[in-house]
């Protein structure tokens, strides 16, 4: 899926990004430099807490990191494999219900 | 409550459509030239919800022709459209943005899509586009709307099940009546303040999606423009001030419904009458 991040329950209270006034007045950068930077992979980390609910196996470790720029299909095959779950075994992963 | 059918901006976005030339991809009829679909669709619908009339239409050019609906896909000038994006989002992506790239002047219309029903690029489409499918992610992507807005996903969930069947219905059959009847409650938030506005921004040459949290109003509890919310994603492309109007041209702008709106327009307003009927703004940046 294309769709980038997924709420997280500890996502910060809505204040957005702010918009330092004093922030740095260079020359902005030219369209290319910018499209090249957001194409880029993000290499941060994110941080992923699993839940066990309904019926749903208890996972000795429930925090795990993952790097920002796998898809959340990444995070549904790692649990599969985590858990031993073979690929008839139905499993749903909810995200963001803190 | 009926406050949106006085609207003329959400109904003329509503009714906006694309006409489309709907092509069979020769390898794949052994040799046969077969001639082409031609269709108006609306901006707000989506391909897999007229993959079954092109599928009808083929198949009776085609003899003896069967093809799986979960198996057929679409591509312009070799890129594999994505099913679960709304078309006139797909139709500015790869046209509007893309000619602006080229700086080409004349719009291919009728849009030229091809149409494949064998070798299903599961590396870059998300698998099996049935209408059923394309109603899970409509209604996912609904129920992300409302938790950037609430930080839950109750509104959604509290609707009853025949009333979050007539958003999907009201699209399905083209009833602005039907679907927004029940969507201004969403997008209206009931009347209360949103804490996020379901906000995506696409940059040119497929770069990954920007969905930050977008909140409404400013630090002195103003509502925000497109400009502010763009600004925070994109500063380079979109200064807060212009420095000198005459000097300096934007460098960029921004599409939605294949329009470019004024930067200074209300981003509250904005996503509550320009979202796409998945209840997201999205918003594709143009470069000048």
């Amino acid at each position: 899926m294309s769709s980038s991040g997924t709420p997280s329950s500890e996502s910060p209270p809505p204040t957005a990004i702010a918009q330092d006034p004093a922030e740095p007045t260079g020359p902005p950068a030219s369209p290319s430099t910018v499209i090249a930077n957001h194409k880029r992979k993000d290499t941060s980390k994110v941080i992923v807490r699993f839940r066990a609910i309904g019926n749903a196996p208890i996972m000795k470790q429930n925090v795990f990191k993952i790097t920002a720029s796998n898809k959340f299909m990444a995070v549904i095959q790692f649990l599969r494999k985590e858990l031993n779950y073979q690929h008839s075994d139905p499993l749903r992963v909810l995200a963001g219900t803190g | 409550m009926h406050t949106t059918s006085e609207n003329p901006v959400a109904r003329v976005i509503w009714e906006g459509s694309i006409p489309i030339q709907f092509i069979w991809d020769p390898t794949e009829t052994q040799g046969r030239i077969l001639e082409p679909y031609f269709v108006e669709v609306p901006r707000c619908s989506y391909l897999s919800l007229i993959t079954n009339q092109i599928r009808r239409d083929f198949a009776a050019k085609r003899l003896g022709f069967t093809s799986d609906e979960g198996e057929m896909w679409f591509d312009y000038q070799g890129i594999p459209l994505k099913w679960h994006y709304p078309i006139g989002l797909l139709f500015d992506i790869h046209v509007l943005q893309a000619t602006s790239m080229k700086k080409e002047a004349e719009l291919p219309l009728p849009w030229r899509v091809t149409v494949h029903s064998q070798n299903f690029p599961g590396e870059k489409l998300i698998k099996n586009p049935t209408l059923k499918s394309c109603q899970d992610y409509f209604m996912s992507m609904i129920k992300e709307a409302d938790y950037l807005r609430n930080g839950s996903t109750k509104k959604v969930m509290n609707m009853s099940k025949s009333d979050q069947t007539q958003l999907w219905e009201g699209l399905w059959s083209k009833s602005y009546d039907q679907f927004w009847g029940m969507n201004q409650r969403l997008v209206s938030n009931d009347g209360t303040m949103a804490r996020n506005l379901p906000v995506r921004i696409y940059l040119p040459e497929n770069c990954p999606v920007i969905q930050d949290l977008v909140s409404p109003l400013d630090e002195y509890g103003g509502p925000r423009t497109l400009r502010q919310i763009l600004h925070a994603a994109v500063p380079d492309l979109f200064p807060l001030v212009v420095v000198d109007a005459g000097l300096s041209s934007p460098v960029a702008s921004v599409l939605i419904h294949g329009v470019r709106p004024s930067l200074e327009t209300d981003a509250i307003w904005a996503a509550q009458t320009m979202a796409y009927p998945d209840n997201f703004l999205h918003l594709v940046v143009v470069l000048e």
